[in-house]
């Protein structure tokens, strides 16, 4: 079934919509642990799986943000044991970074979220989404993006 | 305008020896012709006509642009004026492979700052006086001590505003941008062959001239230029809508060196914090 | 090679050889009190006396010392030879009579009559000690003293001495235990705690680490050795026959190329001390399972025999505690740590081999039973009143009246206990060893928040890791016993050769790729790559000209982790699988 997602959502209706990059190796497995382990947690997030978190470019948060998500998250391995070495260090530079900019600009930082879940942590993963969800909520759908001038609807 | 006779005296003989001595193929240096309100770039082949070359306080210009150009790597071994600002761009230029040093001569001009409207970068330069050339030339220049607050003062002011007028603020500005490149055209740090914006397959940056996509240009913009911009201002100048792109340069500047204690363009040598990671580095509300 | 005679015997032996040395060689046996093969021999004692019969000056001559010679007959227990050593006995015995090995070899040799003053010296005055420090170690530090009657072994001045080094070589080859250098070293001196039995006995800086260490070789022990604390002694380079040993040896780092590992890091026990409720530290006679397993053995520091640590007699009663560390999630491991239940029910039986009459209490939460008859042997011990199980935990051990008290909970009946014991086994949980986080952060293999490291899939891969080539094999993976710890380890050796027998290697595409037309040469990639899988490509134009440097991925080095797509400012690289445009295919589709 193709669905038609360039209505603007019902405001009675909303339900937040958080995008997630979450790495293959341990963000990925410990929410995949988290089903597992049938640890329940809103359907407001939708993932994304990457290699590492290292892969996720600071573009595809915006992105997401420009698409219509109301938060962004990367999650990836703790410092020191990232699969690759050292790709959530890189991570952690570039998109702190970012949300710095993002900040500077006017943006409220705290719709994008970094974290570090690891395989072994799908209780962690599933009250981490539940948390996120209810601050999502509380910051309410985030329009700024989808609603600006765009070449599609110039 | 402010001349400096004896930095212009001095280049011209600089420039006719090592011309003359076949040192290098050509000098890139400032020249004035008539009618500009600014000393324009020149490229002086022939030792005669190093007399061209002037050097005082409407050499705003950054170089080091041309350095990043394959057409004028090609002519042979360069020489090229550099004040302080210029020389710490070719030393990004150098630690990026773009050039190499032994293709490069570097003339170093002593320079108390250029009068181009609204640049609070002359206030702030530790470099008036430039380290690591192959020959400075200029009469002494006083260099005062500059510290953090100075050096990046327009990204504090604006982080003095709330987050609702920094919005407002930035999407005024960012309206206007009308996609000309020229800030892209202008930086010598931006010479990639094929720039994000030209890539379409898939396409990273909306390229017509609109909000979102304009945002989403000067994101990029800006953390492209993050751990390597040395703050020449020469973006915000040839903006023809005048976006203050100083702030948001200084701005990540301002992060990479309270973060990881780095500054661009100290040295050849140094590794931009983008490619390099401390397990120290900090950690501001990592869930 | 020269040819004697020794009980009609014909034995050829080397040229600077004893005629001891030639008897040792033919089997043929000498007694021997004041001969060590660590010192010089100085045919001090008499015993070894045998008889020239032929081809040498006739009479007694001491066999440690005289030199074998060609043609030389003699008998080694004739008459007079046997008249000689009862005499020379008999005097040892007046002298000695608690020696050990004079009242052996005095009771061979008849020697019973003491028509000599009866004295209680320890020592024989064989000279031992002092040709061992002398000519062996160095120091020279004792000497004889006196005359005659009088005649001792002593230090000079009877002070304590600088010189003497501590070594213990004296001691070591003192046929009665009659010297001792704590009473005459101005050193302080410490016994080197044994590790392999817990600190239950000690050793020597030169010693061979346990029974069935890997190579069977002994080693030397730099931070107690006296050469190396003092450039003097030496002894054991000396002594050794093989020349195996060179003091200036130095640690070799060796590089070696492999195409799998097996990390087999084993595991550790948690110490039990940060249970103040137990006693452990505080009182000697509560002791873990494992310094329990040392006291058992025959090879511990008692030979087998259990003792108490207080007083050195064997318990009567014996109480063990399991799960000391393991499932308790508040303040000690969550985790069961497997082996307790088994290895407890094993030590009751031992108890009861050692202490007949003795009585064994285990106090348990649940018996963990699950492997092959492993229920059968706990239903056993049980069942011939090996111990008496109670299930409840222990809230604390005191002391009383010379005893341990345990006190703690019986929750089958409902009630609490008190048991005097004189004895004390906790069951401490098991940690993993030492330092493997480090080790597996450099081999980048995963771990847990108990620190056992991560298999790649609890049940499809479990001697697998994230990271290819590397496998798991035993405790370091979680909590087992012996029979898991092989079978795992055959699984893992077998993984291994699997990847080193074939002539090609398979392994995910998902790597980067450079696009060279639009790389700018920056590098920037090369230094994020943290497997070094990017370098430097030249690009040439037909007449062989160099136009461009760019980068270039190797794709037998690459992982696809993508930091270097990422760093690519004019996106220059993609991830196979993972590009961007895939990427943005799934943003664009989930966001809204």
């Amino acid at each position: 079934m193709i669905q038609d997602n360039t209505q603007q959502p019902d405001a009675s209706k909303w339900q937040p919509r958080i995008v997630a990059f979450l790495c293959n190796w341990c963000s990925y497995a410990g929410a995949d642990l988290a089903g597992m382990s049938r640890f329940a947690y809103p359907a407001a997030i939708r993932i994304v799986r990457v290699p590492c978190s290292g892969r996720v470019d600071p573009m595809f948060v915006l992105k997401a943000f420009e698409r219509g998500a109301d938060m962004v998250l990367v999650s990836g391995c703790h410092p020191g044991d990232c699969h690759y070495t050292s790709g959530n260090y890189h991570a952690r530079r570039k998109l702190q970074a970012f949300r710095e900019l993002l900040s500077f600009f006017g943006v409220d930082p705290r719709r994008f979220k970094m974290s570090w879940v690891s395989a072994a942590e799908g209780g962690k993963w599933s009250s981490l989404v539940t948390e996120l969800t209810e601050e999502a909520r509380k910051l309410g759908p985030f329009e700024a993006f989808p609603s600006m001038v765009n070449a599609e609807t110039a | 305008m402010k001349e400096n006779a004896s930095a212009t005296k001095s280049l011209r003989e600089t420039a006719s020896r090592l011309l003359s001595e076949e040192k290098v193929a050509a000098v890139i240096g400032y020249a004035r012709r008539n009618g500009a309100d600014m000393a324009v770039p020149v490229f002086v082949r022939r030792p005669e006509d190093a007399e061209q070359l002037v050097f005082d306080d409407g050499c705003f210009g950054n170089l080091a642009v041309y350095l990043a150009k394959s057409e004028v790597r090609a002519l042979g071994k360069l020489g090229i004026v550099v004040k302080g600002c210029d020389l710490r761009t070719v030393n990004v230029l150098l630690r990026e492979h773009v050039v190499d040093r032994d293709d490069v001569y570097l003339i170093g001009v002593r320079c108390a700052g250029v009068d181009d409207s609204g640049a609070t970068r002359c206030a702030a330069c530790e470099s008036h006086d430039p380290d690591g050339c192959d020959v400075v030339v200029g009469d002494p220049v006083d260099q005062p001590k500059v510290n953090a607050e100075d050096r990046y003062k327009d990204a504090a002011e604006m982080e003095t505003r709330s987050p609702e007028e920094r919005w407002e603020f930035w999407r005024r500005e960012l309206d206007r941008c009308i996609r000309c490149y020229a800030c892209r055209q202008a930086c010598p740090l931006c010479y990639c062959k094929r720039c994000i914006v030209e890539k379409t397959a898939p396409q990273w940056v909306e390229s017509s001239p609109h909000l979102r996509g304009n945002i989403a240009w000067h994101v990029a913009r800006a953390l492209h230029v993050t751990g390597r911009c040395v703050g020449c201002g020469q973006c915000e100048r040839v903006c023809p809508v005048g976006i203050p792109l100083n702030a948001v340069n200084q701005k990540m500047a301002k992060i990479v060196d309270e973060w990881f204690g780095f500054r661009s363009g100290q040295s050849p040598d140094e590794q931009g914090p983008f490619s390099t990671f401390s397990e120290d580095d900090p950690e501001i509300e990592i869930l | 090679m020269l040819q004697l005679t020794l009980d009609g015997q014909k034995v050829e032996i080397e040229e600077g050889r004893t005629v001891l040395d030639a008897a040792t060689a033919a089997g043929i046996p000498i007694p021997t009190l004041c001969f060590h093969r660590a010192a010089p021999a100085a045919g001090a004692c008499r015993i070894c006396v045998v008889e020239i019969k032929a081809g040498g000056r006739p009479g007694l001559v001491p066999a440690c010392s005289y030199p074998a010679q060609d043609g030389l007959e003699i008998e080694t227990r004739s008459e007079r030879v046997v008249l000689s050593r009862r005499m020379t006995l008999q005097l040892m015995l007046a002298r000695s009579p608690e020696a050990e090995v004079v009242q052996k070899l005095a009771e061979e040799y008849g020697a019973v009559e003491l028509p000599f003053e009866r004295k209680n010296e320890k020592c024989i005055l064989c000279g031992l000690c002092v040709r061992v420090c002398r000519e062996v170690i160095g120091p020279s530090a004792t000497c004889f003293a006196g005359r005659g009657a009088d005649r001792e072994i002593s230090t000079p001045f009877e002070r304590l001495s600088d010189v003497c080094l501590g070594c213990g070589a004296c001691a070591f080859v003192c046929p009665t235990g009659a010297i001792d250098p704590a009473t005459f070293c101005a050193r302080p001196l410490e016994k080197i705690p044994n590790e392999f039995n817990c600190g239950f006995d000690s050793r020597t800086p030169v010693h061979i680490p346990f029974p069935q260490a890997v190579p069977n070789k002994p080693l030397i022990d730099r931070e107690h050795c006296i050469h190396f604390k003092t450039g003097g002694c030496g002894a054991c380079k000396e002594i050794c026959p093989a020349g195996a040993i060179d003091y200036d040896a130095e640690d070799e780092v060796v590089e070696e190329n492999v195409g799998a590992i097996v990390v087999a890091t084993g595991y550790q026990l948690m110490d039990p001390g940060v249970y103040e409720e137990y006693g452990y530290g505080r009182y000697p006679d509560v002791v873990t399972s494992l310094e329990f397993e040392r006291m058992v053995s025959a090879s511990g520091a008692t030979e087998g025999e259990l003792v108490r640590p207080s007083n050195g007699k064997p318990p009567k009663s014996i109480v063990f505690l399991q799960c000391i560390g393991s499932r308790r999630e508040c303040d000690g491991k969550s985790y069961c740590s497997k082996i307790c239940c088994m290895y407890t029910a094993k030590h009751t039986v031992l108890y009861k081999h050692k202490v007949h009459d003795g009585q064994a209490f285990v106090f348990y939460m649940d018996v963990r039973a699950a492997g092959k008859n492993y229920e059968e042997f706990v239903r056993r011990v049980v069942k011939e009143k090996a111990a008496t199980y109670l299930r409840g935990r222990v809230s604390k051990i005191f002391q009383r009246n010379g005893h341990l008290v345990v006190r703690g909970a019986e929750t089958l009946g409902g009630g609490q206990v008190e048991i005097d014991a004189e004895m004390v086994v906790l069951a401490p949980a098991l940690l993993p060893a030492e330092g493997v986080t480090d080790l597996a952060q450099k081999l980048r293999v995963g771990y847990d928040q108990n620190g056992f490291l991560s298999e790649a899939h609890p049940k499809l891969r479990p001697v697998e890791t994230n990271t290819a080539g590397i496998f798991l094999a035993g405790a370091c993976h979680s909590p087992k016993d012996i029979p898991e710890s092989v079978a795992q380890a055959s699984a893992a050796a077998s993984k291994a050769l699997g990847i080193i027998s074939h002539d090609q290697l398979t392994r995910e595409p998902t790597i980067g790729v450079v696009n060279e037309m639009t790389c700018n040469g920056c590098f920037e990639c090369e230094t994020v790559c943290a497997y070094k899988a990017i370098d430097r490509r030249e690009l040439k134009d037909r007449k062989g000209e160099v136009t461009a440097v760019v980068a270039h991925i190797n794709e037998g080095l690459c992982q696809g982790c993508g930091a270097c797509s990422v760093t690519c400012r004019s996106k220059s690289i993609e991830v196979q699988g993972f590009r961007d445009d895939q990427l943005f295919a799934s943003i664009n589709s989930i966001s809204r």
